[in-house]
Protein backbone atom coordinates (compact mmCIF):
# COMPACT_ATOMS: atom_id res chain seq x y z
CA UNK A 1 0.00 0.00 0.00
CA UNK A 2 1.26 3.61 -0.87
CA UNK A 3 2.92 5.12 2.43
CA UNK A 4 0.85 8.47 1.40
CA UNK A 5 -2.58 7.14 0.71
CA UNK A 6 -5.14 9.25 2.46
CA UNK A 7 -7.11 8.34 5.37
CA UNK A 8 -9.27 11.38 5.35
CA UNK A 9 -10.01 14.05 2.32
CA UNK A 10 -12.42 16.63 2.91
CA UNK A 11 -13.00 18.88 -0.27
CA UNK A 12 -14.75 22.75 0.51
CA UNK A 13 -17.16 20.78 3.17
CA UNK A 14 -19.82 23.07 4.78
CA UNK A 15 -22.40 21.92 7.33
CA UNK A 16 -26.11 23.92 7.18
CA UNK A 17 -27.71 23.17 10.54
CA UNK A 18 -31.59 23.68 10.96
CA UNK A 19 -32.75 24.54 14.88
CA UNK A 20 -35.86 23.91 15.13
CA UNK A 21 -38.05 25.81 17.95
CA UNK A 22 -41.11 23.33 18.03
CA UNK A 23 -40.68 20.06 18.37
CA UNK A 24 -44.65 19.27 18.61
CA UNK A 25 -47.42 19.73 16.16
CA UNK A 26 -48.90 21.79 18.29
CA UNK A 27 -46.06 23.40 18.65
CA UNK A 28 -45.67 24.11 15.49
CA UNK A 29 -48.42 24.84 13.69
CA UNK A 30 -49.66 27.61 15.68
CA UNK A 31 -46.00 28.70 14.37
CA UNK A 32 -46.54 28.18 10.89
CA UNK A 33 -49.65 30.33 11.13
CA UNK A 34 -48.78 33.17 13.29
CA UNK A 35 -45.50 33.74 11.14
CA UNK A 36 -43.48 33.00 13.43
CA UNK A 37 -40.00 31.51 13.40
CA UNK A 38 -39.70 28.25 13.00
CA UNK A 39 -36.28 27.62 12.78
CA UNK A 40 -32.65 29.00 12.65
CA UNK A 41 -30.16 27.98 10.00
CA UNK A 42 -26.77 28.25 10.73
CA UNK A 43 -22.97 27.16 9.02
CA UNK A 44 -21.77 24.96 11.89
CA UNK A 45 -18.72 24.28 9.04
CA UNK A 46 -17.68 26.52 6.38
CA UNK A 47 -15.77 25.62 3.30
CA UNK A 48 -13.07 23.09 5.00
CA UNK A 49 -10.44 21.81 2.94
CA UNK A 50 -8.30 19.30 4.92
CA UNK A 51 -6.67 16.25 3.98
CA UNK A 52 -5.07 13.91 6.60
CA UNK A 53 -2.63 10.62 5.41
CA UNK A 54 -2.41 7.62 6.72
CA UNK A 55 -0.63 7.01 9.93
CA UNK A 56 -0.94 10.99 10.12
CA UNK A 57 -2.26 12.68 13.44
CA UNK A 58 -3.91 15.75 13.58
CA UNK A 59 -5.35 18.39 16.40
CA UNK A 60 -8.37 20.32 15.86
CA UNK A 61 -8.35 23.51 18.09
CA UNK A 62 -10.81 26.35 18.02
CA UNK A 63 -13.05 27.69 21.13
CA UNK A 64 -16.28 26.47 21.56
CA UNK A 65 -18.81 26.41 18.70
CA UNK A 66 -15.90 27.13 16.22
CA UNK A 67 -17.32 23.51 14.45
CA UNK A 68 -14.77 21.30 15.84
CA UNK A 69 -17.21 18.73 17.00
CA UNK A 70 -19.39 18.78 13.64
CA UNK A 71 -16.39 18.63 11.71
CA UNK A 72 -15.16 14.81 13.45
CA UNK A 73 -19.41 14.34 13.46
CA UNK A 74 -18.61 14.31 9.30
CA UNK A 75 -15.49 12.71 9.33
CA UNK A 76 -17.25 9.57 11.15
CA UNK A 77 -20.23 9.87 9.07
CA UNK A 78 -23.21 10.45 11.06
CA UNK A 79 -24.35 13.42 9.43
CA UNK A 80 -23.95 14.46 5.75
CA UNK A 81 -22.68 17.62 4.36
CA UNK A 82 -24.70 20.12 2.60
CA UNK A 83 -22.24 20.87 0.02
CA UNK A 84 -18.89 19.69 -0.44
CA UNK A 85 -17.48 16.07 -0.11
CA UNK A 86 -15.56 13.89 2.40
CA UNK A 87 -14.24 10.35 1.86
CA UNK A 88 -12.84 8.26 4.63
CA UNK A 89 -10.76 5.13 4.00
CA UNK A 90 -10.03 2.50 6.67
CA UNK A 91 -12.47 1.56 10.25
CA UNK A 92 -13.14 4.42 12.07
CA UNK A 93 -13.59 4.06 15.75
CA UNK A 94 -15.14 7.07 17.29
CA UNK A 95 -13.86 8.17 21.07
CA UNK A 96 -16.55 10.81 21.52
CA UNK A 97 -18.92 10.98 24.56
CA UNK A 98 -17.45 7.55 25.21
CA UNK A 99 -19.43 5.07 26.75
CA UNK A 100 -22.87 6.04 24.31
CA UNK A 101 -23.64 2.55 23.86
CA UNK A 102 -23.30 1.61 27.59
CA UNK A 103 -26.51 0.42 29.29
CA UNK A 104 -27.12 1.24 33.29
CA UNK A 105 -28.18 -2.03 33.94
CA UNK A 106 -26.43 -4.46 32.19
CA UNK A 107 -22.87 -5.65 33.79
CA UNK A 108 -19.63 -4.11 33.31
CA UNK A 109 -19.08 -7.35 30.80
CA UNK A 110 -22.73 -7.33 29.15
CA UNK A 111 -21.28 -4.19 28.31
CA UNK A 112 -18.01 -4.77 27.09
CA UNK A 113 -19.67 -6.72 24.53
CA UNK A 114 -22.36 -4.60 23.46
CA UNK A 115 -20.05 -1.66 23.54
CA UNK A 116 -17.34 -3.44 21.32
CA UNK A 117 -19.97 -4.99 18.80
CA UNK A 118 -21.55 -0.91 18.43
CA UNK A 119 -17.81 -0.27 17.29
CA UNK A 120 -17.69 -2.82 15.00
CA UNK A 121 -16.07 -5.72 16.55
CA UNK A 122 -16.82 -9.30 15.89
CA UNK A 123 -18.41 -11.38 19.33
CA UNK A 124 -15.02 -13.53 18.58
CA UNK A 125 -12.63 -10.82 18.44
CA UNK A 126 -13.93 -9.36 22.07
CA UNK A 127 -13.53 -12.59 23.04
CA UNK A 128 -9.88 -12.82 22.26
CA UNK A 129 -9.15 -9.17 23.78
CA UNK A 130 -11.67 -9.34 26.47
CA UNK A 131 -8.53 -10.26 29.34
CA UNK A 132 -6.73 -7.13 27.94
CA UNK A 133 -9.27 -5.09 27.82
CA UNK A 134 -10.51 -5.68 31.67
CA UNK A 135 -6.98 -5.12 32.25
CA UNK A 136 -6.34 -1.94 30.97
CA UNK A 137 -9.58 -0.98 32.83
CA UNK A 138 -8.56 -2.43 35.72
CA UNK A 139 -11.82 -3.76 36.67
CA UNK A 140 -11.84 -7.37 37.24
CA UNK A 141 -13.44 -6.93 41.33
CA UNK A 142 -16.60 -4.94 39.26
CA UNK A 143 -16.97 -6.47 35.95
CA UNK A 144 -20.27 -8.82 36.87
CA UNK A 145 -21.82 -5.83 38.66
CA UNK A 146 -24.77 -3.70 36.70
CA UNK A 147 -22.37 -0.25 35.53
CA UNK A 148 -25.31 1.43 37.37
CA UNK A 149 -22.96 1.30 40.66
CA UNK A 150 -19.80 2.22 38.76
CA UNK A 151 -18.39 5.36 39.71
CA UNK A 152 -17.65 7.49 36.78
CA UNK A 153 -14.31 7.17 36.67
CA UNK A 154 -14.78 3.36 36.43
CA UNK A 155 -17.35 4.11 33.89
CA UNK A 156 -14.94 6.06 31.55
CA UNK A 157 -12.16 3.58 32.25
CA UNK A 158 -14.04 0.67 30.79
CA UNK A 159 -15.53 3.06 28.05
CA UNK A 160 -12.24 4.06 26.92
CA UNK A 161 -10.60 0.06 27.26
CA UNK A 162 -12.98 -0.99 24.65
CA UNK A 163 -12.84 1.90 21.87
CA UNK A 164 -9.07 1.80 22.36
CA UNK A 165 -9.20 -2.39 21.72
CA UNK A 166 -11.07 -2.12 18.79
CA UNK A 167 -8.25 -1.62 16.10
CA UNK A 168 -9.11 1.00 14.40
CA UNK A 169 -7.27 2.41 11.44
CA UNK A 170 -9.04 5.90 11.60
CA UNK A 171 -9.38 7.13 15.75
CA UNK A 172 -11.29 10.37 16.64
CA UNK A 173 -10.90 11.55 19.87
CA UNK A 174 -13.17 14.32 21.43
CA UNK A 175 -12.05 15.82 24.39
CA UNK A 176 -12.30 12.63 26.77
CA UNK A 177 -9.04 12.47 27.99
CA UNK A 178 -9.92 16.09 30.09
CA UNK A 179 -11.76 13.49 32.50
CA UNK A 180 -10.25 10.35 34.87
CA UNK A 181 -7.63 10.20 36.80
CA UNK A 182 -3.55 11.72 35.79
CA UNK A 183 -2.73 8.04 35.82
CA UNK A 184 -5.23 6.93 33.79
CA UNK A 185 -4.63 9.90 31.19
CA UNK A 186 -1.29 8.84 30.96
CA UNK A 187 -2.18 4.98 30.34
CA UNK A 188 -4.22 6.36 27.03
CA UNK A 189 -1.64 8.85 25.79
CA UNK A 190 0.93 5.73 26.20
CA UNK A 191 -1.98 3.31 24.10
CA UNK A 192 -2.21 6.27 21.42
CA UNK A 193 0.95 6.94 20.98
CA UNK A 194 1.70 2.94 20.35
CA UNK A 195 -1.13 3.00 17.85
CA UNK A 196 0.30 5.89 15.78
CA UNK A 197 3.72 3.94 15.69
CA UNK A 198 1.22 1.36 14.08
CA UNK A 199 0.01 3.49 11.58
CA UNK A 200 -3.30 4.65 12.61
CA UNK A 201 -4.86 7.96 11.78
CA UNK A 202 -6.03 10.26 14.65
CA UNK A 203 -8.01 12.84 14.77
CA UNK A 204 -7.53 14.62 17.99
CA UNK A 205 -10.40 17.85 19.13
CA UNK A 206 -9.11 19.58 22.55
CA UNK A 207 -8.55 22.30 24.77
CA UNK A 208 -5.20 21.37 26.19
CA UNK A 209 -2.21 22.47 23.93
CA UNK A 210 0.11 19.97 25.30
CA UNK A 211 -2.17 17.68 23.96
CA UNK A 212 -1.88 18.85 20.54
CA UNK A 213 1.46 19.95 20.64
CA UNK A 214 3.02 16.61 21.62
CA UNK A 215 1.12 14.59 20.20
CA UNK A 216 -0.36 15.61 16.66
CA UNK A 217 2.05 16.09 13.69
CA UNK A 218 -0.57 18.60 12.43
CA UNK A 219 -3.72 21.17 13.87
CA UNK A 220 -6.54 22.92 12.04
CA UNK A 221 -7.70 25.88 13.50
CA UNK A 222 -11.04 26.11 13.53
CA UNK A 223 -12.84 29.74 14.16
CA UNK A 224 -16.91 30.44 13.59
CA UNK A 225 -16.79 27.01 11.26
CA UNK A 226 -13.91 28.47 8.85
CA UNK A 227 -10.37 27.22 8.75
CA UNK A 228 -8.40 30.24 10.30
CA UNK A 229 -5.22 28.39 9.81
CA UNK A 230 -3.27 24.96 9.99
CA UNK A 231 -0.35 23.25 9.81
CA UNK A 232 2.49 22.33 11.95
CA UNK A 233 1.37 21.10 15.28
CA UNK A 234 3.75 23.33 17.31
CA UNK A 235 3.63 26.33 14.64
CA UNK A 236 -0.72 26.79 14.70
CA UNK A 237 -0.75 25.82 18.20
CA UNK A 238 1.82 29.12 19.26
CA UNK A 239 -0.12 31.08 16.99
CA UNK A 240 -3.61 30.30 18.60
CA UNK A 241 -2.61 30.36 22.20
CA UNK A 242 -0.15 33.26 22.01
CA UNK B 1 -27.93 -5.22 -1.37
CA UNK B 2 -27.93 -2.70 1.49
CA UNK B 3 -31.82 -4.03 2.59
CA UNK B 4 -30.15 -6.81 3.52
CA UNK B 5 -27.41 -5.83 5.30
CA UNK B 6 -28.96 -6.07 8.70
CA UNK B 7 -28.63 -9.70 8.70
CA UNK B 8 -25.40 -10.14 7.09
CA UNK B 9 -22.32 -7.22 7.89
CA UNK B 10 -24.83 -6.27 11.11
CA UNK B 11 -26.17 -9.30 12.07
CA UNK B 12 -23.85 -9.55 15.38
CA UNK B 13 -24.77 -6.04 15.99
CA UNK B 14 -28.69 -6.74 15.41
CA UNK B 15 -28.30 -9.76 18.07
CA UNK B 16 -26.58 -7.44 20.52
CA UNK B 17 -28.54 -4.92 20.47
CA UNK B 18 -31.73 -7.02 20.78
CA UNK B 19 -30.48 -9.21 23.73
CA UNK B 20 -29.86 -5.37 25.57
CA UNK B 21 -33.55 -4.42 24.62
CA UNK B 22 -34.53 -8.11 26.25
CA UNK B 23 -32.24 -8.44 29.40
CA UNK B 24 -32.61 -4.76 30.39
CA UNK B 25 -36.60 -4.69 30.48
CA UNK B 26 -36.92 -6.76 33.24
CA UNK B 27 -33.32 -6.72 35.46
CA UNK B 28 -35.01 -4.19 37.95
CA UNK B 29 -38.20 -6.39 38.90
CA UNK B 30 -38.71 -9.40 41.13
CA UNK B 31 -40.39 -11.70 38.93
CA UNK B 32 -38.44 -10.78 36.07
CA UNK B 33 -39.39 -12.35 32.71
CA UNK B 34 -42.40 -14.01 34.13
CA UNK B 35 -44.30 -10.83 33.30
CA UNK B 36 -43.81 -11.72 29.53
CA UNK B 37 -46.37 -14.43 30.60
CA UNK B 38 -48.14 -13.10 33.50
CA UNK B 39 -49.35 -10.23 31.26
CA UNK B 40 -51.32 -11.71 28.07
CA UNK B 41 -52.55 -14.53 30.50
CA UNK B 42 -54.11 -11.77 33.05
CA UNK B 43 -55.39 -9.31 30.67
CA UNK B 44 -56.78 -12.55 28.91
CA UNK B 45 -58.58 -13.97 31.56
CA UNK B 46 -60.33 -10.86 32.44
CA UNK B 47 -61.41 -10.24 28.92
CA UNK B 48 -62.48 -13.97 28.65
CA UNK B 49 -64.68 -13.02 31.67
CA UNK B 50 -65.94 -9.42 30.58
CA UNK B 51 -66.77 -11.03 26.70
CA UNK B 52 -67.72 -14.42 27.76
CA UNK B 53 -69.92 -14.44 30.70
CA UNK B 54 -71.11 -11.08 30.47
CA UNK B 55 -71.37 -9.94 27.00
CA UNK B 56 -71.41 -13.42 25.35
CA UNK B 57 -69.26 -13.17 22.44
CA UNK B 58 -69.73 -16.12 20.13
CA UNK B 59 -66.37 -17.94 19.74
CA UNK B 60 -67.30 -20.40 16.64
CA UNK B 61 -67.36 -23.44 18.84
CA UNK B 62 -64.33 -23.31 21.09
CA UNK B 63 -63.59 -21.91 24.71
CA UNK B 64 -63.56 -18.33 24.52
CA UNK B 65 -60.14 -17.89 26.32
CA UNK B 66 -58.73 -20.25 23.92
CA UNK B 67 -60.09 -18.10 20.96
CA UNK B 68 -59.06 -14.55 22.51
CA UNK B 69 -56.04 -16.00 23.07
CA UNK B 70 -55.00 -17.04 19.93
CA UNK B 71 -56.30 -13.43 18.90
CA UNK B 72 -54.81 -11.40 21.38
CA UNK B 73 -51.00 -12.72 21.33
CA UNK B 74 -50.58 -11.57 17.90
CA UNK B 75 -52.31 -8.15 18.46
CA UNK B 76 -49.90 -8.04 21.69
CA UNK B 77 -46.90 -8.65 19.67
CA UNK B 78 -48.03 -5.96 16.91
CA UNK B 79 -48.98 -3.19 18.78
CA UNK B 80 -45.86 -4.02 21.53
CA UNK B 81 -43.68 -3.74 18.62
CA UNK B 82 -44.83 -0.95 17.08
CA UNK B 83 -44.79 1.08 19.95
CA UNK B 84 -41.15 -0.27 20.99
CA UNK B 85 -39.93 0.33 17.52
CA UNK B 86 -41.29 4.02 17.20
CA UNK B 87 -39.63 4.97 20.33
CA UNK B 88 -36.33 3.21 19.56
CA UNK B 89 -34.32 6.37 17.17
CA UNK B 90 -35.52 8.88 20.17
CA UNK B 91 -34.15 6.16 22.68
CA UNK B 92 -30.97 5.22 21.00
CA UNK B 93 -29.96 9.41 20.13
CA UNK B 94 -26.89 8.48 22.16
CA UNK B 95 -25.52 6.11 19.57
CA UNK B 96 -26.99 8.38 16.72
CA UNK B 97 -25.17 10.81 16.83
CA UNK B 98 -21.95 9.40 17.88
CA UNK B 99 -21.23 6.45 15.52
CA UNK B 100 -22.73 5.45 11.79
CA UNK B 101 -23.99 1.73 11.67
CA UNK B 102 -27.71 1.61 9.53
CA UNK B 103 -30.06 3.31 11.72
CA UNK B 104 -32.62 0.25 10.91
CA UNK B 105 -30.65 -2.21 13.21
CA UNK B 106 -32.68 -0.18 16.47
CA UNK B 107 -36.09 -0.61 14.94
CA UNK B 108 -35.22 -3.79 14.19
CA UNK B 109 -33.91 -5.13 16.97
CA UNK B 110 -36.73 -3.39 19.10
CA UNK B 111 -39.18 -5.73 16.97
CA UNK B 112 -36.88 -8.99 17.14
CA UNK B 113 -37.16 -8.58 21.64
CA UNK B 114 -40.78 -8.79 21.11
CA UNK B 115 -40.70 -12.08 19.29
CA UNK B 116 -38.97 -13.29 21.74
CA UNK B 117 -41.62 -12.24 24.25
CA UNK B 118 -44.30 -13.50 22.01
CA UNK B 119 -42.35 -16.90 21.97
CA UNK B 120 -42.65 -17.02 25.64
CA UNK B 121 -46.05 -16.05 26.13
CA UNK B 122 -47.00 -18.92 23.54
CA UNK B 123 -46.21 -21.24 26.43
CA UNK B 124 -49.76 -20.63 27.70
CA UNK B 125 -51.30 -21.13 24.59
CA UNK B 126 -50.18 -24.61 24.30
CA UNK B 127 -51.38 -25.36 28.36
CA UNK B 128 -54.42 -24.05 27.05
CA UNK B 129 -54.71 -26.21 23.36
CA UNK B 130 -53.82 -29.58 25.52
CA UNK B 131 -56.10 -28.41 28.64
CA UNK B 132 -59.34 -27.53 26.33
CA UNK B 133 -58.42 -31.29 24.17
CA UNK B 134 -58.30 -29.24 20.99
CA UNK B 135 -57.26 -31.05 18.16
CA UNK B 136 -54.48 -29.86 15.88
CA UNK B 137 -53.92 -30.83 12.21
CA UNK B 138 -50.82 -30.28 9.65
CA UNK B 139 -52.38 -26.69 8.44
CA UNK B 140 -50.54 -25.31 11.84
CA UNK B 141 -47.66 -25.00 9.87
CA UNK B 142 -49.39 -22.14 8.00
CA UNK B 143 -48.44 -20.06 11.19
CA UNK B 144 -45.45 -19.69 10.20
CA UNK B 145 -45.67 -17.79 6.83
CA UNK B 146 -48.64 -16.15 7.92
CA UNK B 147 -46.18 -14.67 10.74
CA UNK B 148 -43.67 -14.31 8.24
CA UNK B 149 -46.00 -11.79 6.39
CA UNK B 150 -46.62 -10.20 9.47
CA UNK B 151 -43.49 -9.49 10.61
CA UNK B 152 -42.72 -7.88 7.24
CA UNK B 153 -45.95 -5.69 7.68
CA UNK B 154 -45.02 -4.77 10.86
CA UNK B 155 -41.14 -4.24 9.80
CA UNK B 156 -42.34 -1.73 7.36
CA UNK B 157 -45.63 0.06 9.57
CA UNK B 158 -42.37 0.64 12.31
CA UNK B 159 -39.96 2.38 9.88
CA UNK B 160 -42.22 4.66 9.01
CA UNK B 161 -43.03 5.30 12.53
CA UNK B 162 -39.70 5.81 14.22
CA UNK B 163 -38.37 8.01 11.69
CA UNK B 164 -41.30 10.25 11.63
CA UNK B 165 -41.32 10.20 15.68
CA UNK B 166 -37.59 11.33 15.12
CA UNK B 167 -38.61 14.53 13.56
CA UNK B 168 -42.34 14.84 15.53
CA UNK B 169 -42.72 13.20 18.91
CA UNK B 170 -46.38 13.46 18.40
CA UNK B 171 -46.57 10.34 16.65
CA UNK B 172 -45.78 8.13 19.88
CA UNK B 173 -49.02 9.52 20.85
CA UNK B 174 -50.96 8.75 17.74
CA UNK B 175 -49.54 5.80 17.95
CA UNK B 176 -51.23 4.88 21.25
CA UNK B 177 -54.58 6.40 20.13
CA UNK B 178 -54.40 4.75 16.51
CA UNK B 179 -53.81 1.26 18.31
CA UNK B 180 -56.48 1.43 20.53
CA UNK B 181 -59.15 2.25 17.37
CA UNK B 182 -57.40 -0.03 15.45
CA UNK B 183 -57.85 -3.11 17.81
CA UNK B 184 -61.77 -2.61 17.71
CA UNK B 185 -61.35 -2.84 13.92
CA UNK B 186 -59.49 -6.25 13.85
CA UNK B 187 -61.60 -9.22 15.12
CA UNK B 188 -59.42 -9.70 18.70
CA UNK B 189 -62.18 -9.98 21.09
CA UNK B 190 -65.05 -10.73 18.71
CA UNK B 191 -65.34 -13.21 15.36
CA UNK B 192 -65.37 -11.96 11.85
CA UNK B 193 -69.12 -12.94 12.00
CA UNK B 194 -70.53 -10.31 14.55
CA UNK B 195 -69.53 -7.78 12.74
CA UNK B 196 -71.56 -6.17 10.52
CA UNK B 197 -71.63 -7.68 6.78
CA UNK B 198 -71.69 -3.19 5.71
CA UNK B 199 -68.66 -2.74 7.14
CA UNK B 200 -66.66 -6.21 6.32
CA UNK B 201 -64.78 -4.73 3.87
CA UNK B 202 -62.91 -2.80 6.78
CA UNK B 203 -60.96 -6.92 7.52
CA UNK B 204 -60.01 -7.12 3.72
CA UNK B 205 -57.56 -3.49 3.71
CA UNK B 206 -56.52 -4.30 7.61
CA UNK B 207 -53.94 -6.98 7.48
CA UNK B 208 -53.87 -7.23 11.04
CA UNK B 209 -57.42 -8.77 10.45
CA UNK B 210 -56.39 -10.94 7.84
CA UNK B 211 -53.69 -12.49 9.94
CA UNK B 212 -55.72 -12.76 13.00
CA UNK B 213 -58.20 -14.83 11.07
CA UNK B 214 -55.76 -17.01 9.21
CA UNK B 215 -54.29 -18.09 12.50
CA UNK B 216 -58.02 -19.40 14.32
CA UNK B 217 -58.27 -20.73 10.89
CA UNK B 218 -55.31 -23.02 11.10
CA UNK B 219 -55.20 -23.47 14.50
CA UNK B 220 -58.47 -23.98 15.92
CA UNK B 221 -60.57 -24.61 12.98
CA UNK B 222 -57.70 -27.29 11.50
CA UNK B 223 -58.50 -25.83 8.24
CA UNK B 224 -56.67 -23.81 5.78
CA UNK B 225 -56.34 -20.11 5.52
CA UNK B 226 -58.17 -18.00 3.09
CA UNK B 227 -55.37 -17.74 0.37
CA UNK B 228 -56.99 -15.04 -1.44
CA UNK B 229 -57.04 -13.04 1.78
CA UNK B 230 -53.26 -13.57 2.51
CA UNK B 231 -51.96 -13.43 -0.79
CA UNK B 232 -53.60 -9.30 -0.75
CA UNK B 233 -51.84 -9.46 2.92
CA UNK B 234 -48.64 -10.64 1.62
CA UNK B 235 -48.34 -8.22 -1.34
CA UNK B 236 -49.75 -5.15 0.90
CA UNK B 237 -47.33 -5.54 3.45
CA UNK B 238 -44.41 -6.04 1.15
CA UNK B 239 -45.29 -2.49 -0.40
CA UNK B 240 -45.52 -1.09 3.04
CA UNK B 241 -42.07 -2.28 3.88
CA UNK B 242 -40.86 -1.26 0.31
CA UNK B 243 -42.43 1.84 1.13
CA UNK B 244 -41.12 2.35 4.72
CA UNK B 245 -37.36 1.50 4.05
CA UNK B 246 -37.06 3.81 1.22
CA UNK B 247 -38.60 6.69 3.95
CA UNK B 248 -36.54 5.60 6.55
CA UNK B 249 -33.52 5.59 4.39
CA UNK B 250 -34.65 8.95 2.73
CA UNK B 251 -35.02 10.73 6.38
CA UNK B 252 -31.23 8.46 7.68
CA UNK B 253 -28.92 11.32 6.69
CA UNK B 254 -30.92 14.02 8.92
CA UNK B 255 -31.49 11.62 11.74
CA UNK B 256 -27.97 12.59 13.87
CA UNK B 257 -29.00 16.21 12.85
CA UNK B 258 -32.48 16.25 14.37
CA UNK B 259 -32.35 13.73 17.54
Amino acid sequence: MNKLASAITIQNVSKLYYKQHQRTLKEFIPALLGRNKTHETFWAVKNIDLEVKKGESIGIIGPNGSGKSTLLKLIAGVTQPTSGSISVTGRIAPLIELGAGFHPELTGRENVFLNGVILGMTRAEIEKKFKTIVDFAELWEFIDQPIKHYSSGMYLRLAFAVAIHTDPEILLIDEILAVGDHEFQRKCVTRIEEMKKNKVTIVVVSHSPDLIREHTEHALWLEGGEVKDSGGAKKVVAKYFG
Amino acid sequence: MQFFSLFTTYRELLSELTWREIKQRYKQSILGYAWVILNPLIQMLVMAFVFSKILRVESLGVPYAVFLYVGLLPWNFFSGALAGATGSLVANAGLITKIYFPREVFVLSAILAKVVDLFLALSVLVVFLIYYHISLSWHIVWVVPIFGIQLIFTYGLSLFLAAANLLYRDIQYVLGLGLIVWMYLTPVIYPTEMFPDRYRWIFQINPMAVFINAYRQVILAAGEPNYMSLGIAAVVSTSVLMLGYWFFKKLEGVFADVV
